[in-house]
């Protein structure tokens, strides 16, 4: 085709297939989605370590479990652990890390960075839960059967409810829902199923017992977080293989 | 760039923008945001006096921005959409969908 020339039936057709197919050839060169998934997946394995360092058990004062004749407070015993400053300072240092190497990738491919909002979208959720996180650590972890007053709503501890806002205001809200952005910035639909995926999994309600391992125990952690970290990891392999195999066809 | 509505798709093609490579430009810079010359003649599989030429012939019109510099010893040349360039390879887009939708539908009405 010429600048002169008039298109015949399936040239503008053409045309626009070359152009998509070009389109696909800068996605290809600006994606380092494996990068992000390797950093959240090593921050996630660590995080077993880090529950089994901080643990404690207390023995605290709580109501008398529904229903039962006692009326007088009975003794609970409050398993603690995990540490609000790995993850906050963990997550902040794993953005901070992909925003460098997108930008520095992407410049030296000779293409502009698409990471931009995925690092906005992640710092701005960061901060949202860790205020939310430091407000409950200030507050003090409730005794069991306590109702939370959280923003004027009274939350009972043990309600599906309020385990899902608990899961929800974790990784899912700092790791999951970011990726959600990513995907949209890179136009990658592999990464959408794969977010939408790794969203299921941390807040599906993963317990302790189908393990093995009972909720006192100072590893009562490793379940809740090796299998996201697990699915992180092979995510972060399956990507980073896709894209070499990307980058020797068109080489 | 406007189209009257009894206007053919062809007739609304810019004669700048239509050219096969200089539409290969615009659409891997719209999509890379900030591209270097570097990638775009590979990726269009054109030699460098080629590309500068037709990278001038869009500087002129308004639709590119070219900006030269060094990274460390090795000159580097990027370029990025001006907003008459996105607008442009917009329409012309939009024609080519057009111009396709015309062809399926077959052809243009003759007036009489």
């Amino acid at each position: 085709m010429t600048d002169a020339s008039v298109p015949s039936p399936s040239s503008p057709r053409e045309v626009l297939s070359s152009l998509g197919e070009l389109t696909r050839r800068v996605r290809s060169a600006q994606r380092g989605t494996w990068f992000p998934l390797l950093l959240f997946g090593v921050l996630t394995l660590g995080g077993i370590l880090v529950d089994r360092l901080t643990f404690t058990l207390q023995t605290v004062t709580c109501s008398p479990a529904p229903g039962s004749a006692d009326i007088a407070p009975a003794s609970c015993t409050l398993a603690r652990q995990g540490s609000p400053v790995y993850w906050t300072l963990g997550v902040a240092l794993a953005y901070g890390a992909t925003a460098y190497f997108y930008v520095r990738q992407a410049r030296s491919r000779g293409v502009g960075s698409p990471v931009r909002p995925y690092v906005i979208a992640g710092a701005a959720l960061l901060a949202l839960v860790a205020a939310t996180t430091f407000w409950a650590t200030r507050h003090g972890v409730p005794a069991p059967r306590t109702p939370i007053d959280f923003l004027g709503l009274h939350l009972d501890p043990a309600s599906e409810f309020t385990q899902f806002l608990e899961r929800f205001t974790g990784e899912a809200a700092t790791i999951g829902l970011p990726l959600l952005v990513l995907a949209w910035a890179e136009r990658n639909r592999a990464l959408l199923s794969f977010a939408l995926a790794y969203l299921l999994v941390e807040l599906a309600p993963i317990s302790t017992g189908w393990a093995g391992i009972s909720a006192t125990s100072p590893w009562s952690g490793l379940p809740r977080l090796a299998l996201p970290a697990g699915f992180l990891l092979l995510g972060a392999l399956g990507f980073a293989l896709a894209q070499r195999a990307r980058q020797r066809d068109a080489s | 760039m406007t189209t009257e509505p009894d206007q053919h798709p062809v007739n609304s093609l810019d004669d700048v923008v239509h050219q096969r490579v200089r539409l290969g430009i615009l659409t891997v810079a719209r999509q890379a945001r900030r591209v270097e010359f570097g990638f775009l003649r590979t990726t269009l599989g054109l030699t460098a006096g080629n590309l500068s030429q037709h990278l001038t012939v869009l500087e002129k019109a308004g639709l590119v921005h070219i900006e030269k510099g060094y990274e460390g010893k090795r000159a580097r040349t990027w370029l990025s959409l001006t907003p008459a360039g996105d607008r442009a390879l917009r329409d012309e887009v939009a024609q080519l969908k057009r111009l396709i939708e015309q062809i399926e539908q077959g052809g243009w009405p003759v007036a009489t």
